[in-house]
């Protein structure tokens, strides 16, 4: 190519990554939102402009049900996964001699695929699994617990530890990034170490603990795998209703109309979450 | 000025492992004057600081503050406050609400500390910026808000380490006398680790001067100046030649020394240095030294030399002249009085030297 002008090497440089997104991002998005007006003729497609699918997701108790729940979860699971993550974190980052072995064994889980993972939850929560044995042999309860598996909870601990690694890494990042001397200057202008990390650790980590939060809660909500094969009837999502439509069902258009429908709930959440984060961040002085 | 002692230390030591950065440490600070720690870098200072602050538990000793053994008290309980050498000012809260964050921890009411603040900041001449981010600060600006932040607390003793070494040679200065003149007019002690010796020397009261962990010697600027007590201190403030003497007559404040450069001068002892029956070292400063093309008048000690290298400063020029029998040139320094440089490497010179110019610096140990 004879790059000529400025323009025109703009052009051609920014071109991989035009491509690359205007194929794998713009097309299917635009695919989508297309299905989404479009009406399932029971074997066929009628492509008249129509907003029925949206009218039908927006009416049907399930659907809203469904989205709720997924998000409830997904927030459960950024919460719990988050709260546990922060101490990890501050340990290798402040405390730990040898962080690079920490950092490691953190990322442990991620030798093996997600799906044995999640069998391997279902082999220790489930009937006869390995926490009910345990509890039985040691005569602490008389019958197998019921309640460990098939649940939102199953749910919620399965996909906590799974992100945990995701959440360790960026507060980790954060907390390794504070300048010592501030926490020094914290306790030479009169805090106690629970008063400095309030006033100065917690605020500079919020960039790492909202980067957390959003990595774990975006994918969360979408999630279909772990409701499917740990959840039960309780702990469906709104994914496992889209993947019905995608399959049983074969109602393409109102699957496309209920993903859309995800992203923008999902969309919406996270931005008024980082808003309300940093600003609550500006308020600690 | 008072007196009394604002900090005592005894005996101090700290030891890292089997490494000793501060060994036995004594000193007494007295209150409302400027002290400074001056040394090389890595001999102790900043470890010596944080004792006082609280950061370091000395391995041995006793730190006492006003009166009161610090021992076991946290560094956030101390009547103590720090201005760091990166300043550390936080860099998610603006001017005000960094200097307003230990008096919210003292839980004052909000019109009080707002008053406090805008008062600190008039004084280090940042009145009004409040509202900027410590991320729009220029390097001096970072500087008096962390000096704003340590004074708004009204603490007994202000420690600062190294605060001007990351400005530049200019705004050093300037600094410098405004740290002075708050200093003065606040009445607080300050105690200030440097290794630069002239910061030490245009701002102190008293200057601690420190190798390898130990103090060697505590005094006024024009003390240590004139009377150091050993070649070590000589030689690291200030320039210094140094010429090995023999002894002919030891008198009661006084003794009668000969040198390659002069024979029988009588100088006076000093008391900073231990005595002994030897010969000893004497030092002369530069600036001491007159040089001239003729013999020169009214001299107590006039000697002959050639110039070996001329150095040009603009407010003085540095001769170096090779004196006869001495391993190292001679180092004489004159005030450039009407833009000229007198002589040039290779001219034949005289030195004239005053008998009180000629400091005794003691027996002459091999170093
Ligand atoms: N926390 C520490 N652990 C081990 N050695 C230290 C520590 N702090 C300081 N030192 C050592 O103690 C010596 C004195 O350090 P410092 O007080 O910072 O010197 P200065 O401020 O005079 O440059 C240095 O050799 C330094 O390496
Ligand atoms: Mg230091």
């Amino acid at each position: 190519m004879n790059l000529r002008s400025e323009g025109a090497k703009g052009v051609a440089l920014s071109a991989p990554a035009t491509v690359y997104v205007g194929f794998l991002v713009a097309a299917p998005l635009l695919i989508l939102v297309a299905y989404s007006m479009w009406t399932q003729t029971y074997v066929d497609i009628d492509r008249t402009p129509t907003l029925a699918n949206y009218r039908e997701a927006f009416t049907d108790p399930l659907v809203r049900h469904l989205m709720i729940r997924s998000i409830l979860i997904a927030a459960a699971v950024t919460v719990v996964t988050v709260a546990l993550a922060y101490p990890i974190a501050y340990f290798i980052a402040i405390r730990a001699q040898k962080k690079t072995l920490w950092l490691l064994l953190i990322t442990i889980p991620f030798w093996s695929s997600y799906l044995l993972r999640v069998f391997a939850w279902k082999l220790i929560l489930g009937f006869n699994g390995v926490l009910n044995s345990a509890l039985l042999a040691l005569g602490l309860i008389d019958e197998p617990l019921t309640f460990l598996l098939y649940n939102e909870f199953a749910v919620v601990l399965t996909l906590a530890h799974a992100w945990a690694p995701f959440a360790i890494l960026p507060i980790f990042v954060s907390i390794q990034k504070i300048d010592p001397s501030l926490l020094e200057a914290a306790t030479d202008l009169g805090s106690s170490r629970i008063e400095s990390f309030l006033r100065v650790t917690l605020p500079l980590t919020l960039p790492g603990i909202i980067a957390a939060c959003l990595v774990i809660f975006i994918p969360t909500v979408g999630d279909y795998v772990t409701p499917s094969l740990v959840g039960g009837s309780d702990g469906k999502m709104i994914a496992n209703l889209i993947q019905v439509q995608f399959g049983a069902a074969n109602n393409w258009p109102l699957g496309a109309t209920l993903s859309l429908l995800a992203m923008l709930s999902v969309g919406f959440v996270a931005i008024v979450f980082v808003l309300s984060a940093n600003g609550f961040g500006r308020r600690i002085r | 000025m008072t007196e009394t002692n604002i900090i005592e230390m005894t005996g101090v030591e700290k030891r890292f492992g089997t490494f000793t950065a501060v060994s036995d440490l004594s000193l007494s600070l007295r209150e409302g004057e400027f002290f400074s720690l001056l040394g090389p870098s890595g001999c102790g200072k900043t470890t010596a600081l944080r004792m006082i602050a609280g950061f370091q538990e000395p391995t041995d000793g006793r730190v006492t503050i006003d009166g009161q053994d610090m021992q076991g008290i946290a560094a956030n309980k101390r009547p103590t406050n720090m201005v760091f050498q990166s300043y550390a000012i936080f860099p998610h809260l603006d001017v005000g609400d960094n200097v307003a964050y230990g008096l919210r921890n003292r839980g004052l009411k909000k019109a009080e500390i707002e008053n406090r603040v805008s008062e600190a900041l008039e004084m280090v001449e940042l009145g009004g910026l409040q509202r900027r981010r410590a991320n729009e600060l220029s390097g001096g600006q970072r500087q008096r808000v962390a000096l704003a932040r340590a004074l708004v607390m009204r603490p007994k003793v202000l420690l600062l380490d190294e605060p001007l070494s990351a400005l530049d040679k200019k705004l050093r200065e300037q600094m410098q006398f405004e740290m002075r003149r708050l200093q003065r007019n606040l009445g607080i002690t300050f105690v200030m680790v440097t290794h630069d010796q002239y910061e030490a020397m245009t701002m102190s009261d008293r200057i601690g001067v420190m190798f390898d962990g130990k103090l060697v010697q505590v005094d006024s600027p024009e003390t240590l100046y004139a009377k150091p007590c050993n070649r070590e201190v000589a030689s690291f403030i200030g320039e210094m030649n140094f010429l090995p003497a023999q002894v002919s007559a030891r008198q009661e404040n006084s003794l009668t020394v000969t040198t390659t450069c002069f024979e029988n001068l009588k100088i006076e002892t000093n008391p900073n240095v231990r005595q002994g029956y030897g010969d000893i070292l004497v030092g002369i400063r530069p600036e001491q030294i007159e040089i001239a093309a003729k013999q020169p008048d009214g001299y107590d000690a006039t000697f002959r030399g050639d110039v070996v290298n001329v150095a040009f400063y603009g407010e003085n020029v540095h001769y170096h002249v090779r004196v006869e029998g001495l391993d190292r040139p001679v180092s004489a320094s004159v005030p450039n009085y009407f833009h000229m440089v007198d002589f040039r490497e290779g001219d034949s010179v005289w030195l004239g030297v005053q008998s009180a110019s000629v400091i005794d610096l003691g027996e002459n140990e091999p170093s």
